[in-house]
């Protein structure tokens, strides 16, 4: 029965070590998105144009904003990305030329507070570019080339600052985790369900000792 | 007279069926009720942590079961909007569409988008729809019928909190499928009382069971009713089929039947299993025979026990008429109803009907048997050289969709643990099924008396694979794409926690417990980081 605690007992701090660095390993962390999915090449913006487009409110704590670009084999151009909203623009952020196509990430910064509804990409240089996104009808929500509708929506993805650990992420989990739910739902909501998952596993513990007690008896 | 002597009978036999039922659950021992509560815990813990809609087919399973609260009927099926206004703007407001089938992309994130869903749904919008079809309005009615209780009994007529009290029940039903499993193994293994929780823990943990049982989705019924009918058969076989028992086993049945049209693909087995408890209830010595009947003699003795055999018969066909009436009634019921009362397209509500319809496959034929044949061999087995077709990469079925599936394939099979949990868990598999196989050898003595029914489970298995290949082929061939997902096994539930037992007792005695005890541990831990990953898939 010793025996069988003191292996049960490992496992269980096996199980604790693994969950801890799990929870430790660090990584850029996602704030949202524009709701739209980088599926296909959805924008196509000659060199020097731009793509403008109505968006859900950038989120607060958004400190990079990711696209999708094909350059067709060219080094990426020099983009301008600003993010505006009733009172003019909230945020701006732009990257230099020279980069491969594919997932690009550019840095944005606030420059004054408010809700940003929409935002607009600048393309530096002569040459056309495409955004990855996905192809919808023309409508109010769709994008904007050189100020003329299109059909298609570009995707941006927002990324938090740094690289962060869940247990950093934690916070915003938490937050998160009471949104689009129940009303009763809300901040208190992870941590009880952590609480509840643990008296689950004690439960089931305090279950397999009992068992294990019954049959060294028997 | 006669009517109310007959009906007052058959109140004092539903009140000893009353009884006794209840007093068989008060036999369940402690272990049992543990698990129970651990299992109703846990999977009550996934119905928050898993956002709303994204169990699989989840919005027209609610869309189903929200017509039935709402109208008191069946969808018509008919080619209009599928969900009600409500559940329109619900997923709407989700941004359900953007986030599906799209693991990188999140439903809402942000206390804006938060009160923008709040918004919609203040509008209030009809929860009444129109019953348009979709994947699952072919389905019987029970299992719907049963999720409308929560929806009214609901304090709020917000429909995600409906949404919320709607999961509950299907947590409650797998906590009870979970106590099925325990009283299975019990019925198996009598001596092994151990035996009994780790079997069912390890399923009360088992990730996607749990991740089905956080949604509003039928299959959770199919797996209560398939458990049910396994432990009923089983206990027949073991202790005698009584009236009672005939009785359980057909509400275990009806439930199936009436709950998904899955459970159909049982019936083959269970008429064996039951023709099998009859058959054998005829010839047990002492059944029918009156007092003083072994002591007859001469022509005497031989009438006496010619007649003390028919009574035997008799006595056998009771418990099998009572089960038949309990499935035939309702069902007969349910199938005049859909044709005459809700007019759903044929006796199975279309559900059968559509099943059986034989697509032109690519080439320009219809499928054929040989096609139907080979693809079910290649979906559970590596594929002969004999056969035509190769349906899927070498062996990769059986470890795919069935074993990595097991694992996890989550939300709209959108997300995954990362690639090496799967290689480890195959070879986890590989080393318990080595395992289980000296489990049966060292177990034999106390498996043999059960080897009848278990070839009844056998033919009961097969037709599950067998509907599985049959519906999967055509699937495959009208939609292009696969159409199997592991959780359609999962009626077979009560094999996977006797799978682990049996691995267990491949140790010495002395040992055995302690390694089922550190197989739950594993699979305690294999759901952590299932929620820990779901987590991170919806909110991180």
């Amino acid at each position: 029965m010793t025996a069988g605690r003191l292996v049960l007992g490992l496992a269980l701090l096996l199980v604790l070590a693994v969950l801890v660095l799990d929870m430790s390993g660090s990584a850029p962390r996602g704030t949202g998105s524009d709701h739209v999915s980088p599926v296909s090449f959805a924008a196509t913006v000659p060199g020097g144009g731009n793509v403008c487009q109505p968006i859900v409110p950038l989120p607060v704590d958004a400190a990079r904003a990711q696209l999708l670009i094909g350059t067709y084999g060219r080094p990426v151009p020099a983009l301008g990305l600003s993010f505006g909203g009733p009172s003019g623009t909230v945020a701006t952020g732009s990257l230099a030329a020279g980069g491969k196509e594919g997932p690009i990430i550019i840095p944005i910064h606030r420059v004054a507070s408010g809700e940003a509804n929409s935002f607009c990409l600048h393309v530096g240089g002569h040459s056309t570019v495409v955004f990855g996104g996905e192809g919808s009808p023309i409508a109010a929500a769709t994008e904007l080339v050189n100020g003329k509708q299109q059909g298609g929506r570009v995707s941006v993805l927002y990324l938090r600052s740094g690289n962060e650990s869940w247990w950093q992420l934690l916070p915003s989990l938490d937050h998160r985790f009471g949104l689009g739910k129940a009303y009763v739902f809300g901040d208190w909501t992870l941590p009880v369900l952590a609480l509840m998952l643990l008296g689950v596993w004690i439960a089931a513990i305090r279950l397999l000792l009992h068992e294990l007690r019954r049959e060294a008896r028997a | 007279m006669n009517a109310l002597a007959s009906s007052s009978a058959s109140q004092s036999n539903a009140r000893r069926l009353t009884r006794g039922a209840l007093s068989q659950l008060r036999r369940v021992p402690r272990a049992g009720w543990a698990c129970f509560l651990i299992a109703l815990v846990n999977c009550a813990i996934w119905t928050v942590v898993v956002p709303p809609f994204q169990v699989p087919d989840e919005i027209s399973h609610f869309a189903y079961a929200q017509y039935v609260a709402e109208t008191g009927k069946l969808p018509p099926e008919q080619n209009t909007l599928q969900y009600s206004p409500e559940e329109y703007s619900a997923i709407a407001g989700l941004f359900f569409g953007d986030t599906i089938g799209r693991a990188q992309m999140r439903g809402i994130f942000t206390s804006a988008e938060n009160q923008g869903l709040h918004e919609a749904l203040a509008q209030h919008p009809s929860p009444v729809g129109t019953g348009g079809s979709t994947s699952i309005t072919n389905q019987p009615p029970l299992y719907y019928a049963l999720e409308a209780v929560p929806y009214w009994l609901s304090p709020s007529h917000n429909i995600l909190f409906r949404l919320e009290m709607m999961r509950l029940l299907s947590a409650l039903l797998a906590a009870c499928t979970v106590l099925l499993v325990f009283l299975f193994l019990r019925e198996l293994l009598p001596r092994a009382p151990w035996a009994w929780t780790v079997g069912a823990l390890v399923v009360a943990f088992q990730p996607t069971f749990c991740f089905i049982a956080a949604g509003v989705q039928g299959d959770n019924l199919l797996f209560f009713a398939s458990a049910a009918t396994f432990f009923m058969l089983l206990r027949a076989w073991r202790h005698g089929l009584t009236l009672r028992r005939g009785v359980l086993i057909g509400l275990a049945v009806v439930a199936g039947v009436l709950g998904k049209l899955t459970f159909i693909a049982f019936l083959p087995g269970i008429a064996l299993a039951l023709a099998l408890l009859g058959w054998r209830e005829a010839r047990r010595p002492g059944v029918g025979e009156t007092p003083g009947v072994g002591q007859a003699r001469g022509v005497g003795q031989a009438r006496g026990v010619g007649r003390a055999r028919w009574r035997g018969v008799g006595q056998a066909l009771r418990p099998l008429l009572a089960a038949a009436a309990i499935i035939l009634i309702p069902v007969a019921v349910y199938a005049v109803m859909n044709v005459h009362v809700w007019h759903r397209g044929g006796l199975t509500g279309g559900g059968l009907e559509v099943a059986s319809v034989n697509p032109t496959a690519p080439g320009g034929h219809a499928v054929t048997l040989r096609e139907t044949l080979d693809y079910t061999w290649e979906l559970y087995l590596p594929r002969l050289p004999f056969m035509h077709h190769a349906y899927f990469p070498a062996g990769s079925a059986l470890t795919g969709t069935w074993l990595d599936g097991s694992i996890g394939h989550f939300g709209w099979l959108d997300y995954t643990f990362p690639l090496w949990v799967y290689t480890f868990a195959k070879y986890l598999f590989a080393a318990l099924a080595v395992l289980a196989l000296v489990g049966v050898v060292r177990l034999r003595g106390v498996l043999r008396p059960s080897l009848p029914m278990f070839a009844c489970f056998g033919v009961m298995a097969l037709g599950l694979l067998g509907a599985i290949g049959y519906a999967g082929i055509r699937y495959r061939l009208v939609n292009g794409v696969p159409f199997e997902q592991a959780r359609y096994i999962f009626p077979l539930l009560v094999f996977y926690g006797l799978f682990i037992v049996l691995a267990a007792n491949a140790l010495p005695r002395r040992w055995a417990p302690l390694l089922g005890a550190l197989l739950v541990v594993l699979a305690m831990a294999h759901g952590l980081f299932a929620e820990t990953l779901t987590i991170s898939r919806y909110y991180g």
